[in-house]
């Protein structure tokens, strides 16, 4: 539909808007549309376990986008006197926005990264085609009174896509680092302070005195022609500022941008002193202003007391406020003045819509913006005060949806009536059937004890993992974020906690407990990174411990040991190297993920120090010093405990992020056979994984022998890494399969070597994490025995034995010849552990 | 023996419903436009209120007592108890589809009162019934994977 501008003659006078332009009203009623949606968001946000950034995000990428696409485009056509774009450009770029923003929104919602990606960059790829477009536009429109509109509007977009790239890089990479937050705050920066708060200021000029219905004032242009460079070189050091950590460039960047602002205010406060504001559209962005100049002050405030990591957990319980006070006041009034006019159908028309969407406006102002600071009040007060705010916001959605059915000309024959009307009982009738269990009263009665529990919020875990109450019981969560990032925790149920500061708490009433109930971190992209817990009540583990093996299904059934291993498989070597000839041994070892067979066809994941199942062993003699380097390579946090050192364990044992690394500086002052470990919580997760190894610290007067075996006895459990049923199997106990050298019935397929009368030395580790082992060599004896340090016999003592017995985390060795050739296994002789995996063969041949 | 017994009553239940929603259905899409069409005032009026009348006896007389008996043995024989009808899933689904079916008998019951009096009201609740029957039938498909 061709636009029909009225061209102005009076150069002093803001340009009229089009007349019924049914273009620009169906793009704002779908802005309408996203509004109501982020109302519906922000209101079931605590029920329906949506994550907090989902309501904003709706009405900054769904209805301000839309807003601010459609609308700067129109003023700079109309104040530009430029040619209208067509119809069917509009409408594939209407199309493309909002698909993306669907697509991102639901994307990110549902931790379909991809998918947000793909959605993120057809918003972006939408913003820089209209940037691009009004540039180019406004370039060719050389001059006039209005020329500066055209500059404000693509440095607002120029904003948008720094501030958009920046959020979709974010999309990406969840780790939690200081450079996280320093991105996020950036990416809050440029997209509030410079595509909503550029494209609204740039309108302003022009739109202002046209609510006001009255002149430009004289010097306006000029402001606005001025202060754009200074403001945007303001906003631009203030986000590199923030993303590059430089804390004064950003404080400076940004009070910059502040006073710029405050000099485009005064043409506009001057047209309100020529003309008083009267109705709604005019207080409504009066009103919003106030916002935007609190705004500036908290936010100079802010970094000006905050390291530029601290800066987004600092302001992020106030960004509702902005996003109400100013981004959704705003527009409120823009549209209140706008939506009539494009709605059109006369003089008469656009007066009866005007009054329409005014209904009631002074008790929605006041009620809106006395509301809003009262919201930050905690506890019921905070939530009245929202539903107080949400109501103001939908009920001026729904006076424009009934003007822009009215204008439409929307009547409803009595087919469409009762067809909504069935579809809309149907839909009710389905909600109801597909509702889960969550919001009925409790079907057990409550034991009326209460469970109260400590949970930490780590980097990327919480810790417990999993917690065990009686069904019945009231569980009570003390949470900590003990993490250098904001975190949640969020409960199944629908209770959350507030998004907690480093260091913060608080007190989470999960409920009465009657089921398994799963709890995360609603951060996005945290539980996808693996900040999930789970409620476990002693009921469901009632089948398992009572039943016993069959009750689990297939998962706990024993491996089926007797296959293959697959073709290439390749054992961890156990024989033993001598210690190399140094005092100071220099060792990195890298943290990582990978898949290991760890069982003749059975190939799982595990987390490896250096790239193995056990890790590499470290062996010196006593006195020796041991200076590791630890690299994490993985994808969580991991850290590193030496049994065979002594010293102060805060820092070397300390958890290291992906990407770090630190130095573990141990003396071996005592000799024996020593474990070393993962030592984040749980431990128990990282050893039954496979993080574990061995330090060997010969005892002085060692013998030499003709062959050195190493062994360490680790466990398997079912399931995947750290999931409910793997955490269930290590919690009552109960491996899958237990292995020498990482893998089960390893040595039965890669026989160690020996010949008759050679002496073998067999040391032996146990990792656990639960069991220990009593080691036995099927068909031999041992004349020698060290166990824990001390040689409990020697080959002058008149006995012999039978076992090495070891408790978990304990080592030692055994000696002992062959007196014949033959098959001698060697096995854990706790039995069951023998034929579940702890098994291998010395191949003894002639000598 | 007693499979097949079930089955019969399953197959009665399904048919009753399905000339119930078809007849709707057939009347909806098929009968009123030709009749609208093809018909002056005076004759298209009475034919429509014989069928309606024929369609509300066939309702009343067959569909109601066939639907309703069925229904109840079949619930019966599936152990369907009232606080079942409370519990996620199988039972939900179901509460929901007897909800949606009195609602259905209810718009049914005021589109035959409002015919003459209130013409606009009546052809409202005709399609309201229509459209929560296929509703019904979308729950009823629901019931057997749940």
């Amino acid at each position: 539909m061709p636009s029909t501008f009225v061209r102005i003659e009076r150069p002093d006078r803001p340009p009229p808007l089009p007349r019924h332009v049914s273009w620009h009203a169906r793009a704002n009623a779908i802005a309408l549309v996203w509004a109501l949606l982020a109302v519906c968001a922000a209101a079931t946000i605590g029920s329906l376990g949506l994550p907090s950034w989902l309501p904003v995000h709706l009405l900054l990428l769904g209805t301000v986008t839309n807003a601010i696409v459609t609308w700067s485009e129109h003023f700079t056509v109309a104040l530009l006197r430029l040619p209208a774009a067509s119809d069917r450009y509009q409408a594939g770029r209407l199309a493309v926005l909002n698909i993306g923003v669907l697509v991102l929104v639901v994307g990110a919602a549902s931790d379909l990264i991809p998918f947000a990606v793909v959605g993120a960059v057809a918003v972006l790829g939408v913003v820089v085609v209209h940037t691009l477009a009004l540039a180019r536009a406004s370039q060719r429109a050389l001059g006039g009174r209005f020329a500066h509109i055209g500059a404000w509007y693509t440095a607002a977009g120029v904003s948008f896509v720094l501030g958009a790239a920046l959020g979709t890089m974010m999309l990406l990479d969840s780790a939690g680092t200081e450079v996280q937050q320093r991105s996020l705050a950036a990416h809050v920066h440029l997209n509030l302070l410079g595509w909503v708060g550029l494209a609204v200021i740039g309108s302003l000029f022009t739109l202002w005195p046209t609510i006001l219905r009255t002149r430009i004032v004289e010097g306006s242009g000029t402001v606005a022609r001025r202060v754009l460079i200074p403001v945007l070189v303001g906003l631009g050091a203030g986000a590199v500022g923030l993303a590059a950590g430089m804390r004064w460039m950003a404080l400076a960047g940004i009070v910059v941008y502040a006073a710029g602002i405050l000099f485009c205010l005064v043409p506009l406060v001057r047209t309100a002193l020529r003309k008083r504001p009267s109705g709604a559209a005019a207080w409504s962005v009066a009103a919003s202003l106030v916002w935007l100049l609190a705004a500036l002050a908290v936010d100079v405030h802010a970094l000006a007391v905050h390291a530029p990591h601290e800066v987004h957990t600092a302001l992020q319980p106030l960004l509702p406020l902005f996003l109400v006070g100013f981004t959704g006041q705003v527009l409120l009034g823009s549209l209140t003045y706008l939506f009539p006019v494009v709605l059109g159908g006369g003089p008469r028309a656009v007066k009866a819509n005007t009054a329409l969407l005014g209904r009631g406006w002074p008790a929605r102002l006041a009620a809106l913006n006395l509301g809003l600071p009262l919201t930050l009040l905690p506890g019921l007060w905070g939530t009245a005060a929202w539903a107080l705010v949400l109501t103001c916001a939908a009920a001026f959605v729904l006076l424009a949806a009934v003007a822009a059915l009215r204008a439409w000309e929307v009547k409803a024959g009595p087919g469409p009536i009762g067809a909504g009307l069935g579809a809309a009982l149907t839909a009710l009738a389905l909600l109801f059937a597909l509702s889960t269990p969550a919001d009925e009263g409790p079907v057990l009665a409550p034991t009326g004890r209460t469970e109260t529990v400590e949970v930490a919020l780590g980097d990327m875990v919480i810790e417990p993992g999993t917690i065990t109450v009686d069904p019945g019981d009231a569980l009570v969560l003390e949470v900590t974020n003990e993490d250098a990032q904001p975190h949640d925790l969020r409960m199944e149920n629908g209770t959350r906690t507030p998004v907690l500061a480093p260091g913060e708490s608080a007190t989470l009433e999960v409920g009465v407990v009657e089921g398994p109930l799963q709890g995360w971190c609603s951060v996005m992209g945290h539980r996808a990174s693996g900040m999930e817990m789970t409620v476990l009540t002693t009921g469901d583990e009632a089948p398992i411990a009572e039943h016993g093996e069959h009750s689990m299904g297939t998962t706990d059934e024993p491996l089926d040991l007797s296959g293959e291993f697959d073709e290439g498989w390749e054992p961890v070597d156990a024989a033993l190297d001598p210690a190399p000839d140094t005092d100071e041994h220099e060792v990195e070892i890298r943290v990582g993920e990978a898949e290991q067979e760890v069982a003749p066809g059975v190939r799982r994941p595990v987390w490896t120090f250096g790239g193995t199942v056990p890790g590499p062993v470290l062996r010196g003699k006593v006195g020796d010093v041991f200076n590791v380097t630890l690299v994490n390579d993985g994808t969580m946090g991991h850290s590193i405990d030496f049994h065979a050192g002594s010293l102060a364990p805060d820092e070397p044992m300390r958890t290291i992020a992906p990407g770090e690394e630190l130095t573990y500086r141990f003396t071996a002052d005592k000799a024996g056979a020593w474990l070393y470990h993962c030592s984040t919580a749980p431990m128990t997760h990282h050893l039954a994984n496979g993080m574990y190894g061995a330090v060997i610290i010969d005892p002085p007067d060692l013998a030499e022998v003709d062959r050195e075996y190493l062994l360490v006895q680790g466990e398997l459990y079912p399931g995947a890494p750290g999931d409910a049923e793997q955490t269930e199997h290590i919690r009552i106990g109960r491996p899958q399969a237990w292995m020498f050298n990482g893998a089960a019935m390893g040595y039965d397929h890669a026989p160690l070597a020996a010949r008759v009368d050679e002496r073998v030395r067999v040391w032996v580790v146990t990792a656990g994490p639960v069991g220990g082992t009593s080691f036995h060599v099927v068909g031999s004896r041992f004349d020698t025995v060290y166990k824990e340090g001390a040689y409990l016999l020697r080959p002058d003592d008149d006995g012999g034995a039978q076992t090495l017995d070891l408790g978990t985390a304990q080592g030692g060795f055994v000696e002992t010849t062959f007196p014949e050739a033959g098959h001698y296994p060697f096995v854990d002789h706790d039995l069951s552990h023998a034929e579940g995996g702890a098994h291998g063969y010395f191949e003894v041949e002639k000598s | 023996m007693e499979d097949v017994l079930w089955a019969g009553v399953r197959f009665l239940h399904v048919l009753s419903a399905m000339l119930w929603v078809g007849g709707q259905l057939t009347v909806s899409l098929v009968v009123m436009p030709l009749a609208r069409r093809t018909l002056d005032g005076e004759r298209r009026s009475t034919v429509l209120t014989a069928i309606g009348r024929r369609f509300g006896t066939l309702t009343a007389g067959f569909f109601l007592p066939v639907q309703l008996g069925t229904g109840i043995a079949l619930a019966w024989g599936a152990g369907v108890t009232w606080a079942s009808l409370l519990e996620p899933g199988y039972g939900r689904v179901l509460a929901a589809k007897l909800a949606l079916f009195c609602v259905v008998m209810a718009a049914a019951t005021l589109h035959g009162a409002t015919n003459r009096t209130r013409p606009r009201l009546a052809r409202t609740m005709a399609v309201t019934s229509l459209v929560t029957s296929i509703g019904v039938v979308l729950l009823a498909t629901l019931l057997p994977r749940i």
